[in-house]
């Protein structure tokens, strides 16, 4: 599903993406390389969805949070094992992670486990590598140890006999030194001054620096048999490394399989936590149609529960194309925006949040209206950005593509503008393209001969008798007089409710009385 | 002076007034002694220490030997891989690597380098305190210290020739220094009428505007790191206003090195070390050691 930078955030699929993150790398990656879904994707898209509700009904909203958590803590094996697989040699470290990662898949099954998940989807385990690693794992931490090489423990036990007796030779020297200068020797070099002691030091003792005030000496104990039992012990130790890294490169391939799945189920859950958050429907996915009853324009009800307004639910039923007209603040552009949001949540596999919902998998949605920041960018004026979008929408317009007019034509003069956006709804209908056209322009509907929608509208007895206070006061009351509902016009204008709204918005009374008068005269006539 | 410094603290950060001051010389003569008591210590080090010579200069720097038992903090790829270490866990990333914990089964020796920010070493040493129940010492800097302020930690200054070509010179250094570093804490019961609190850094332009207008406050720093005046005008500020910080350092001691780090006229220089220890105390009202030499004041 194609959809330019503007159309992206004009129908919350920016926003979209972004809610629908996964939250660790694994599942970053399995996003990146599933395409959304498009025509012809009907029955994949909605396997997906509707194992994601199943999932959504199943798992406790708090149970999702943890396993998610338990998701973004899974540390990547990838890059330990392709050095493995490569012959490169691993280190203690590189086993410790590997540790770490075998232990964070089990804390996601408990996780998984603890929000009720069903057995059969539960996290992969890496029980074989557990295993491999199993001698070396002291608590979460690891340690080489002797278990992973026959000839370890002896070549320690030599190590650690041949450092006793160096640290006995160096005891010996030390206490030479106190009993000869009366120095403690506590560091690895000390200094012997003249005025103290100028006699003879004890054998052990190798003069680093001579001044005529003082001496720096170190403790020098020879042990060639402790240099090679460590060398001994070198050898040992690499070679349990090597066999190590050996048997898990052999592991590479479970673990990758692991990781894939991880992202999937990254990719499941996160699609989870927004079914749990919005609601959630297994919609029909059929070409020509976008309906939907109660369905939520996630954006922007996040941004009105942000403060602390209510947001409406929306239902609509288009096929083909039509027309949407009603009054200003009605939710005109909201039931644009829901439209493409959905057909968007349904293209990424996202349960969309309605409660019913019949929508196609279009192939690309186009937005026109306003312009954007890319439109800004070229210099274009409002009016220039539309007709050029216009214009690139009829260019690719198809059976399986979803046009979204929001007030096109607005800024240049009425005659001319609602000249245009009819041809171009005669345009878009004659490609047989999914099209909603919102307007404040008369007569669209029946000129272009498509359906004429609209909002119900404001119940006016409810709006005369508020007195808002303030700017927040005023869209509360908007929002309680505001009847949301999109009907069948009937071939009868609608008014835009302007003066109404303008009054409750604070313009002055006399400016809008001066107003109402002009326009019962102007309709009079 | 291992007791003095841990007689009230857990852990203990060794800094310097210079480089080449002597500053991992003492932090190896704390470890001596703990290893001499058979106290299971836990170590790192702020920046890359311990390497056989110093990343910047070359100048030899002692290495650590680390006897089992101990705790360490370092950067991944600094573990040793013979004899091997036990790897209890993991933490912030360095430019070496992720900060790996890990304790010494087998003696060895390794270079040491830490986390590289202050938050992230308090978050290490804190880590280490948990893992074992020995003191943590930390081969410090003196700008990192600030991860200890207002904690229950140690501080020990090593200075030496490295910072001043006669004793007087290295005294009034470390004088200098510590009259920084012990700004004591808020004491809200005596704060003067009126308090000026510095964000960020106490800078020359800072002072120079308390010195006008709020001679007689009481100005506030975070911590005594904060304080980026030196000299004359430190001491002008001091004497003027009363200086305090919300997160004081706990400095307990001073080493001193005699030797200088470079040829002097192509010969080893050294000042006498007596004298200098027992000037640095004078100068500090710190006792004073001097592990290489074993003398104290």
């Amino acid at each position: 599903m194609r959809a330019d930078v503007t159309t992206a955030e004009r129908i919350g699929l920016t926003w979209l993406r972004a809610a629908v993150a996964p939250v660790g790398a694994f599942g970053r990656r399995h996003d990146d390389a599933v395409a959304p879904y498009g025509p012809g994707d009907e029955t994949r898209a909605r396997a997906e969805i509707a194992g994601v509700v199943a999932l959504a009904e199943r798992l406790d909203r708090d149970g999702v949070a943890r396993v998610r958590a338990a998701l973004r803590a899974v540390p990547e094996p990838a890059p330990i094992l392709g050095r493995a697989r490569a012959g490169d040699p691993l280190s203690d470290v590189d086993f410790y992670e590997l540790g770490r990662f075998v232990d964070a898949l089990a804390a996601l099954a408990r996780a998984w486990d603890a929000a009720a998940g069903a057995p059969e989807r539960r996290p992969p385990s890496v029980e074989a590598l557990r295993a491999v690693l199993a001698p070396g794992r002291e608590g979460a931490g690891f340690y080489l140890a002797d278990a992973f090489a026959p000839g370890l423990r002896g070549a320690r036990a030599a190590f650690a006999l041949e450092e006793a007796e160096y640290e006995a030779r160096r005891g010996e020297i030390a206490a030479r030194v106190r009993a000869v200068t009366g120095i403690d020797a506590v560091g690895d070099e000390f200094v012997v001054l003249r005025d103290d002691y100028a006699g003879p030091l004890p054998d052990g003792v190798f003069v680093v620096r001579e001044t005529p005030t003082y001496r720096a000496a170190a403790v020098r104990v020879v042990a060639p048999d402790r240099d090679a039992a460590l060398e001994r012990l070198a050898i040992e130790e690499e070679g349990a490394r090597r066999a190590l890294a050996e048997r898990v490169a052999r592991e590479a391939d479970a673990v990758a399989a692991a990781t894939r799945a991880l992202g999937a189920l990254d990719r499941a859950l996160a699609r989870v936590a927004f079914a749990q958050r919005w609601g959630a429907c297994v919609p029909e996915l059929t070409e020509g149609r976008v309906a939907f009853a109660e369905a939520t324009f996630a954006p922007l009800a996040d941004a009105l529960g942000a403060r602390g307004h209510r947001y409406t639910a929306l239902s609509l039923d288009l096929r083909g194309v039509a027309v949407l007209t009603g009054p200003n603040m009605g939710g005109k552009s909201a039931a644009l925006a829901t439209a493409g949001f959905l057909c968007a949540c349904v293209a990424l596999g996202v349960p969309p949040p309605a409660r019913e919902a019949s929508l196609p998998l279009p192939s690309a949605i186009v937005w026109i209206g306003g312009e954007g920041h890319e439109d800004r960018a070229r210099l274009l004026s409002s009016y220039a950005a539309e007709v050029v979008r216009a214009g690139d929408a009829l260019a690719v317009a198809s059976p399986q593509t979803l046009v979204l007019v929001d007030e096109f034509a607005r800024t240049t003069g009425p005659r001319e503008g609602r000249a245009l956006l009819i041809a171009v709804v005669e345009a878009v209908r004659a490609r047989g393209t999914l099209a909603l056209v919102a307007t404040h322009f008369d007569g669209v509907a029946e000129a272009a001969g498509v359906p004429h929608l609209r909002i119900a509208g404001l119940r006016a007895e409810t709006l005369d008798a508020v007195r808002a206070s303030d700017l927040d006061a005023a869209l509360d009351a908007i929002n309680a007089a505001m009847d949301y509902r999109i009907v069948d016009a009937h071939a009868r204008e609608t008014d835009s409710d302007a003066l109404a709204l303008a009054r409750l918005l604070g313009l002055d009374e006399s400016v809008v009385d001066r107003a109402r008068s002009l326009n019962e005269r102007s309709t009079r006539s | 002076m291992y007791s003095l410094a841990l007689a009230h603290a857990a852990s203990v950060i060794v800094v310097g007034t210079a480089k080449n001051v002597g500053k991992t010389t003492t932090f190896n003569a704390l470890r001596a002694v703990a290893m001499r008591r058979g106290i299971a210590i836990a170590v790192t080090s702020i920046g890359r220490d311990g390497e056989a010579s110093d990343a910047l200069d070359g100048e030899p720097k002692p290495r650590l030997r680390l006897a089992p038992g101990t705790l360490v903090a370092l950067a991944a790829g600094l573990v040793p891989r013979t004899p091997a270490l036990a790897i209890l866990g993991s933490g912030a990333e360095s430019a070496l690597g992720t900060t790996v914990f890990a304790r010494v089964v087998l003696p060895t020796m390794c270079e040491i380098a830490g986390p590289p920010t202050a938050s992230a070493m308090r978050a290490t040493i804190d880590r280490l305190r948990a893992l074992g129940s020995g003191p943590v010492l930390v081969d410090g800097a003196i700008d990192r210290v600030a991860a200890l302020a207002g904690g229950d930690d140690a501080v020990i200054l090593a200075t030496g020739a490295a910072s001043g070509s006669t004793i007087a010179r290295v005294a009034a250094v470390a004088a200098e220094t510590i009259a920084r570093l012990t700004i004591p804490g808020r004491d809200p019961q005596h704060e003067r009428a009126r308090v000026v609190r510095i964000a960020g850094a106490l800078d020359g332009r800072d002072a120079e505007e308390l010195l006008a207008d709020a001679r007689d406050a009481t100005v506030v720093v975070e911590d005594p790191t904060r304080i980026a005046i030196r000299g004359a005008l430190f001491d002008r500020l001091r004497a003027a206003v009363d200086l305090r910080c919300e997160r004081p350092l706990r400095v307990v001691a001073c080493t001193t090195s005699p030797r200088h780090p470079e040829l002097v006229e192509g010969r080893e220089a050294m000042l006498a070390p007596r004298a200098l220890v027992e000037a640095v105390a004078r100068a500090t009202g710190l006792p004073a050691f001097d592990v290489v030499a074993d003398l104290a004041a």
